[in-house]
């Protein structure tokens, strides 16, 4: 088998992980948002313009981490490596598509949660919906960080050419599986923690700026595990 | 180095990527739990902000410990091994 045949392989198979995986956290962060929103209407029914446009808004930022994977995909599938590639450049196809694919579940899950809990608020309370959704954005953006971090280093690595030994590969492997799981957790405690906080929002919105601080803060320290995973990650594409 | 060592280091450093990765899916979720309830009792006592803040930020710390297991034993695979 030629090497252009076993890149060209790799590419698919990697662009197949990207957008399989990569579509599991999303989907799953919309319909609890869609659910929320039923459940709120069933209570609320005069508030069904708020709470649609809640729940559009809030899906649609959910969206993004499937977006990235998708936009991986299409970098994959689209790949016309010259016939001198070098094998090594298939791993890290298999490399990216993993780091994205894995990377996108936590934060698709994670921005679902505070999208639900703001259509909950909204159905207890229908004044309320400008505080609750002004802080769900908040909230989600931050739950982005750890698919942008994935994004960042399935990204690099598309675009490196390392050496073609044993050991290259095996790092370029270990950078994907780093980013990709280690984006997981993360991802889904930035959610957790915007969930509580977007609840304690909708019983007082009055505390919202402190209650925004205290989330930040914490979102903040729930994110290093996600930088130590990217610093390892970094660290097996460019020292080793 | 000969055929063993090399294939033995390929493995650590995969190891070192699964040892982060896997790592890091515990303590992420954990302290999103220690401050998603820190937002909630502070959403309840507005007053007792700078106790809530000071425990939310020891527990966090504390489930931040196994986060940092992880980094180290791969950054020992990385370089020692």
């Amino acid at each position: 088998m030629t090497s252009y045949l076993i890149v060209k392989l790799c590419s698919v198979l990697g662009a197949g992980l990207a957008i399989g995986l990569g579509a599991i956290g999303s989907a799953v962060g919309e319909g609890f948002i869609a659910m929320k929103a039923l459940q709120a209407l069933g209570r609320q029914p005069k508030a069904s313009g708020p709470l649609l446009r809640t729940m559009l808004i809030g899906q649609a930022v959910t969206e993004t981490a499937a977006i990235f994977a998708l936009v991986i995909a299409l970098v994959l599938l689209f790949q016309t490596p010259d016939a001198s590639v070098s094998w090594i450049k298939g791993v890290t196809f298999i490399a990216a598509g993993i780091a994205i694919g894995f990377g996108t579940i936590g934060s698709g899950l994670g921005a679902g949660l505070p999208g639900g809990a703001a259509c909950e608020g909204i159905g207890k309370n229908p004044k309320n919906t400008d505080v609750l959704s002004l802080h769900m954005l908040i909230a989600q953006a931050v739950t982005q960080t750890a698919t942008i971090f994935s994004l960042t280093v399935s990204l690099i690595l598309i675009m490196s050419t390392p050496e073609p030994t044993l050991t290259a590969a095996f790092a370029l492997l270990g950078a994907g599986c780093a980013i990709g799981f280690g984006a997981i957790g993360p991802g889904i405690g930035d959610g957790l923690v915007a969930y509580n906080a977007n609840r304690a929002v909708a019983k007082n919105p009055k505390h919202m700026a402190l209650l925004t601080r205290t989330m930040l803060i914490g979102q903040a320290v729930t994110e290093t595990t996600d930088i130590y995973a990217m610093v390892v990650s970094l660290m097996l594409i460019f020292v080793v | 180095m000969d055929e063993g060592q090399i294939i033995i280091k390929a493995i650590a450093l995969l190891a070192a990527g699964l040892a982060m990765g896997l790592g890091a899916i515990g303590p992420g979720i954990g302290e999103g739990f220690a401050a998603g309830k820190a937002c909630e009792s502070l959403g309840r006592r507005p007053d007792e902000a700078n106790l809530i803040t000071r425990t939310m930020l020891i527990g966090q710390a504390v489930s931040e410990t196994t986060g940092i297991y992880a980094l180290v034993i791969a950054l020992i695979l990385i370089f020692v091994v």
